[in-house]
């Protein structure tokens, strides 16, 4: 049976899932959930996800949550299609850990910040409640340090764990684009190394299939 | 040549690698790194450790931070030794899924959650900051939600991946106790499974030998 996506059609962690599925060349039913009638957290929802949050997956009875999972789980069962070592074989044992560094790098130096921003910036403004610009300042200075060190890294290799991209490198993009929204794309564009890695990840087909908001393919 | 451990007796990154190399038995030199003379900043460091973090390891040259990558590649490097099944067999592709979707709520729906209450009544006192009240309670209310799931989740199963122990339990242990010290600890007390869960982590061997501070190398098990 094809794998359904119960998601929201531009919530960051959805678009994390839609790009892996899109990369690993994966059919799947698109379910929308409307998170502004609080679907989310009807209990048919909270029986799949307890925590209430966009998305989870239903793979043939297979239910799975936690975006940067259900990626991991696409990459691994899919690992003989589409884009190859999305996730390196545990079998490279050194590739595996400097994977694993690169991907808690991106939520424990990157989204922690990035996605105050998001929330402050877009989200609270789109409910008309308002911008904690404190907040926003301190996000904004601890991205300038953070981005800092991604500089130093990607002028020595094309991509946060080496080499080749990896999911490490794709979840940064929904939380990175929402940046540019915000009118803060600056702090990627003005540092030539990782606006280069960033523009690139964002001109992969996988991402300009989802940008405008997720479309199922089965 | 033995492991080296570069980290900070008390820091909640730096306890959680040290539990999982007495978890696996890794022989390990630890060296202490001073955060109050910021040692964690000289240059020297930030070759190693570019965002200028504790901990690190250099294992006979093979340099390695962010401490839950750490405590995975110990836990893929020594499948033989030590406690079993810290990670799934990779084979089995549901399992591992499983593994990963609890080791993402750690991270996204616990510390980010904890890491706030621990700061606020905590960290700014120790330095004679005045708390930011609100915060505290907005975070102490969201982590109320997250553990009204763990509740139930852990109601079905004994661990937050399925039958077995594994990092993703493992991994809640410093900020979780560190939420008894910010005085939130009935967070964790008022709800039955996770409560008994939490305790049964606390009174792991691998925690009671560390949970005081990262005092010495361990050069035998």
């Amino acid at each position: 049976m094809v794998l359904k996506l119960y998601a929201a059609p531009q919530s960051t962690a959805s678009l994390r899932v839609a790009q892996v599925l899109h990369e690993k060349n994966v059919p799947f039913e698109f379910h929308p959930i409307d998170l502004r009638a609080k679907e989310q957290k009807n209990p048919a929802f909270l029986e799949k996800n307890p925590f209430g949050q966009v998305p989870y997956i239903d793979d043939d009875g297979f239910v799975l949550y936690e975006s940067r999972a259900i990626g991991r789980y696409i990459a691994l069962k899919y690992a003989n299609q589409g884009t190859p070592n999305l996730v390196p074989p545990q079998s490279d044992l050194k590739a595996t850990a400097l994977f694993e560094q690169a991907a808690s790098n991106e939520f424990a130096n990157f989204e922690v910040h990035a996605a105050k921003i998001a929330y402050e910036k877009l989200f609270k403004v789109r409910l008309g409640l308002e911008t904690n610009e404190e907040v926003v300042e301190g996000a904004i200075q601890q991205l300038n340090v953070k981005l800092d060190v991604y500089e130093g890294i990607l002028g020595k290799q094309a991509y946060l764990s080496g080499d080749s991209v990896t999911v490490a490198d794709l979840y940064h993009i929904p939380f990175g684009s929402r940046l540019y929204r915000a009118g803060l794309g600056s702090l990627i564009d003005s540092r030539p190394n990782v606006s280069r890695w960033f523009n690139s990840l964002l001109q992969r087909p996988s991402w300009v299939a989802i940008k405008d908001g997720i479309v199922g393919t089965a | 040549m033995v492991l080296k451990l570069y980290a900070a007796p008390l820091s909640t990154a730096s306890l959680r690698v040290a539990q999982i190399l007495h978890e696996k038995k890794v022989p390990f030199e630890f060296i202490s790194i001073d955060l109050a003379r910021k040692e964690n900043k000289e240059e020297e460091y930030l070759e190693k450790q570019p965002f200028g973090q504790v901990p690190y390891i250099d294992d006979d040259g093979f340099i390695l931070y962010e401490s839950r990558a750490i405590t995975r590649y110990l836990a893929v490097k020594y499948p033989e030794q030590g406690t079993q099944g810290l990670v799934p067999d990779i084979k089995d592709v549901k399992a591992w899924a499983l593994f990963e979707q609890a080791s993402s709520n750690e991270v996204a729906n616990f510390e980010s959650l904890a890491r706030v209450i621990v700061y606020e009544k905590v960290f700014k006192v120790r330095i004679g900051q005045e708390p930011d009240l609100k915060a505290y309670e907005n975070a102490h209310s969201q982590l109320s939600a997250k553990l009204d799931a763990y509740e139930k989740i852990l109601g079905k199963q004994p661990y937050l991946a399925g039958e077995t122990l594994t990092l993703a339990d493992l991994s809640h242990l410093p900020f979780g106790t560190r939420l008894y010290l910010a005085g939130a600890g009935d967070l964790i007390d008022s709800r039955p499974n996770v409560s008994k869960w939490f305790k049964a982590l606390k009174e792991r061997e691998s925690w009671k030998e560390i949970e005081k501070g990262i005092t010495t190398s361990r050069e035998e098990w």
